[in-house]
């Protein structure tokens, strides 16, 4: 155990910047923080950094896969000498906590639309309406959709 | 309105230029033939590789393995909604129609979908060696696609099997660390698929190859092998696992693992229908499109508005 003192402001900083270069198996280019699921970030001052997560469903398969690259990233500090990472039971993850970044780069790169309340969704491609095909897609939090106008198939990330 | 060619020349000028081809243009019918043929043969396997998937859900060894099948049985089944969606788009055959084919055996589907997997060590295997092959062939064809709405998806698919392919070198560490039992088993699964996924490239690419020429293909299937070959025959040795390739040679100066001789006759009886597994996994396919078929007829029936 490390008897140096860190400051703790510093190292959650620095944790909170080692966490948000974690992206998502499945989405690449978007971090983990800008799909929301990042909740806690507690640093103490003998190094112990504790990050609590939240996953987008309960059943997803990547969350040992993410809990694994988030523990590294953060054991990769210098300052710190341990770290856990938990999944929290609550709150629950809802569509409103994908940043704008995330939902431009996913439209952009992925055709990749995330759900508004406005129904329906608009195309990421052409902005026109979508009408919903399928209430799943290739995972859990993705229903499939096509547009009315430029025809695209595309899938729409959802919350429930 | 989509846009037209005066002719093939035209066309593949547009396509040296780099142009994307989109759904409502009026493109030349040995094009589209061809891209509806590929995406066809994407969607078939994407399919027969889900029930396999689905085939192993309850056989899965622990809680997390398990998930992990069930969402890849979601991914696959996902995938080959969307291909077949982008297909039938075509015009060339309707959903149902390329369901029929499929079910029929009148259409294709990848090799490594006609054989059993008959233990959790092959489920590794495939993982691995099967998918290690398919993400490079994914990858080739995304690189340079002509076919936008083919090249959209798949870089969601790609990403997507990125995750797989992570998730099978986590289980090939796992059984690798296993028991002499479980090592000889998966051992047995390596001597079993080895050459089926080295077969999925499929032989030395053709120099008139119009796949290629219509920027659908964008790497010669045999660098493509060379790789998968360079990349897994250094792995397995290092797990302590043997190749079972009697050719299989090494250049110590490069550091490079070359291939024996390659038996395409497997491939051949594969491509003709007549592979070890194939009428059973065609059987069980066509048994899953049955057993639902009320699901369909329920929605067809239900009055516009009622189904979300």
């Amino acid at each position: 155990m490390s008897t140096i003192t860190v400051d703790t402001t510093l190292l959650r900083d620095a944790a909170l910047g080692a966490v948000a270069t974690v992206d998502d198996p499945e989405i690449p280019g978007v971090s983990i923080v800008d799909l929301g699921l990042l909740e806690t970030v507690t640093a103490t001052v003998d190094g112990r950094v504790a990050i609590g997560l939240i996953p987008t469903f309960s059943g997803c398969p990547a969350l040992a896969m993410i809990a694994a690259d988030v523990e590294a990233a953060v054991a990769a500090l210098p300052e710190v000498e341990e770290v856990t990472v938990e999944w929290l039971r609550s709150p629950v993850w809802t569509i409103e906590r994908v940043t704008e970044d995330a939902r431009r780069t996913m439209a952009t790169d992925l055709t990749l639309a995330v759900r508004v309340d406005s129904n329906p969704t608009p195309c990421p491609r052409c902005g026109s309406p979508t009408e919903e095909k399928s209430e799943f897609g290739s995972s859990r939090c993705r229903a499939v959709h096509r547009c009315g106008s430029c025809l695209e198939v595309i899938e729409v990330m959802r919350d429930r | 309105m989509g846009r037209t060619w005066s002719s093939m020349d035209d066309f593949e000028a547009f396509l040296d230029d780099g142009g994307m081809v989109e759904v409502d243009d009026d493109m030349p019918d040995e094009y589209r033939a061809a891209v509806f043929r590929f995406i066809e043969l994407h969607a078939n396997s994407e399919l027969m590789g889900g029930l396999t998937e689905r085939d192993w859900i309850p056989m899965t060894p622990g809680l997390r393995h398990k998930m992990a099948v069930l969402a890849k049985t979601q991914d696959e089944i996902g995938h080959g909604h969307l291909l077949y969606m982008v297909a039938a788009d075509l015009g060339v055959k309707t959903r149902r129609e390329m369901l029929e084919d499929l079910f029929a055996g009148r259409s294709r589907f990848q090799n490594v979908f006609h054989y059993p997997a008959r233990t959790w060590g092959d489920q590794v295997a495939i993982c691995l060696l099967v998918d290690g092959a398919a993400v490079p062939s994914q990858k080739a064809v995304y690189k340079d696609c002509s076919y936008g709405p083919y090249k959209r998806i798949l870089k969601r698919i790609i990403a997507e099997e990125g995750f797989h392919l992570r998730l099978g070198e986590e289980r090939v560490l796992k059984i690798a660390e296993g028991t002499d039992a479980q090592r000889a088993m998966f051992q047995q699964s390596i001597d079993d698929w080895w050459w089926p996924a080295l077969r999925l490239f499929g032989p030395d690419s053709r120099p008139n190859d119009r796949l290629a020429r219509w920027r659908l293909k964008s790497e010669k299937n045999e660098v493509m092998r060379a790789g998968w070959v360079q990349k897994f025959v250094p792995m397995l040795h290092s797990y302590g696992f043997t190749i079972p390739d009697p050719g299989l040679t090494h250049d110590a100066e490069t550091d490079t693992w070359t291939c024996g001789p390659i038996d395409w006759e497997p491939l051949k009886r594969t491509m003709a229908m007549d592979g070890p597994d194939t009428a059973r996994r065609i059987a069980e396919a066509s048994a899953a499109w049955e057993t639902t078929r009320w699901v369909r007829d329920a929605l067809d029936a239900a009055p516009a508005g009622a189904v979300a």
